[in-house]
């Protein structure tokens, strides 16, 4: 496995960790929450659950990846700015990352303490590779195939699917380096489901290693989502077990960050994957060495 | 010469680690005692029976606890013939790790005991760590 450093904003990551990114929404119509951390409150106990779990970052999101109410830039910051601000103040080790696609929002979460611009639609706005640059954030590179935010894979199709987020990761890694992003700042994120039917999800996880052997840290974001409700026919809710499986396949291939909604079952199933791989030692091994 | 007796376990070796050490109390122990028997010393390597208890590596013999009693006790003086007299046999039965004491008795004679700094069976396995000077 090829290991890269990892530099996070302010934090740094020895060459081998395995990170717990926990899901934080500020909306209220995120698909696998439906609102619970809709309120400030809200959101904020869910980051002092998920830091007690152990998660290293957090990623807190304003607006719902799928279709629906439109919400402009000012509404986004309105959401996320200050809440960032509180969460920097109160958890200073933890890293914190913002999932926007805006170069404005961007800007503002990285001057309230964001270490990490987590751009799920793929480098949609230009400008937002110089943001990260400016502020010394960390920025993650998701392939989507090109399409517009909050918006569904509508027959798409891929020559090799697996060759075009290759493509589309390294070009829009490299535009974050032109632009002046540390080179152990840079994340890449093939982005199951985003412009992706399931069989193109199932084929990426599956040949994760070649995302792994381009030598950028790699993100996976698995947790819940319709690659795993149509894998084995099971609604939101009933989502974990696939999850942890696609997990445990990611983890064998050296995925570096787990963006999750469940940390502490996602925790065990890469430290077990990572232990099986060689990269950890069991917690407390004592059978049979006594 | 100082003579020194530590367990044979293989959780001490360095392929064994965990991340939390199960056996930190006796590495402790086992360090210390080599390192003061130092590179002219005498380290002798074996333990008391591996069937303390029923989640011992052999299970329960109801036989060990006072075969261990009897083998410490001999160690503790020390007394080589005691040592030499231990019943191969039972050691065997008992999955005690006995085969060095020959050359530990031979070591011990005319030896004081210094230290016993080790003495337990957190694993259903007796431990020693001892520490004589002859």
């Amino acid at each position: 496995m090829l290991v890269v450093t990892l530099k996070l904003g302010r934090h740094a990551f020895d060459d081998n960790d395995a990170l717990m990114m926990a899901i934080v929404n500020r909306t209220p119509d995120s698909f696998f929450d439906q609102g619970a951390t809709w309120a400030e409150d809200k959101a904020f106990e869910r980051v002092r659950q998920v830091v007690a779990q152990g998660a290293e970052i957090v990623d807190i999101g304003g607006i719902k990846a799928a279709p629906g109410v439109e919400i402009g830039p000012e509404e986004e910051k309105a959401r996320v700015v200050d809440f960032v601000a509180r969460v920097r103040a109160e958890f200073p080790s933890l890293v914190i990352s913002v999932d926007t696609w805006r170069a404005e929002v961007g800007d503002a979460v990285c001057r309230a303490g964001a270490d990490v611009l987590n751009d799920a639609w793929g480098g949609a706005d230009p400008e937002l590779v110089d943001v990260a640059a400016q502020h010394r954030a960390a920025i993650i590179c998701t392939h989507t195939g090109g399409v517009t935010p909050r918006t569904r894979p509508y027959r798409i199709e891929y020559d090799d699917v697996v060759a075009a987020v290759l493509a589309d990761c390294e070009a829009y890694a490299q535009r974050a380096l032109d632009a002046g992003v540390a080179r152990d700042s840079i994340v890449i994120d093939p982005a199951h489901d985003f412009g992706k039917n399931t069989f193109h999800s199932l084929e990426v996880t599956r040949r994760l290693p070649e995302l792994v052997a381009t030598g950028w840290p790699v993100l996976v974001s698995l947790s819940n989502k319709d690659f795993v409700g149509e894998t084995l026919d099971v609604p939101v809710g009933e989502r974990l077990t696939g999850t942890l499986a696609a997990t445990a396949v990611c983890a064998l291939a050296g995925a570096r960050i787990y963006r999750v909604h469940q940390v502490v079952e996602t925790r065990q199933t890469v430290d077990m994957v990572w232990s099986i791989a060689g990269r950890r030692p069991p917690a407390r091994a004592i059978r049979g060495l006594q | 010469m100082k003579v020194v007796l530590i367990p044979g376990v293989l959780a001490l070796r360095p392929e064994y680690a965990s991340l939390i050490d199960p056996v930190a109390e006796l590495r402790a122990a086992v360090d210390a005692a080599v390192a003061w028997a130092g590179s002219d010393g005498l380290v002798v390597v074996g333990n008391g029976s591996a069937k303390r208890t029923e989640k011992a590596p052999g299970y329960l013999d109801e036989r060990a606890e006072g075969f261990d009693a009897a083998l410490r006790d001999a160690l503790a003086e020390p007394s080589p013939e005691a040592l030499r007299g231990v019943d191969p046999a039972l050691a065997e039965e008992l999955w005690a790790s006995v085969e060095s004491l020959g050359t530990l008795a031979d070591a011990l004679e005319g030896a004081r005991l210094v230290s016993v700094d080790y003495d337990d069976a957190p694993y259903g396995v007796q431990y020693w760590v001892m520490r004589w000077q002859r």
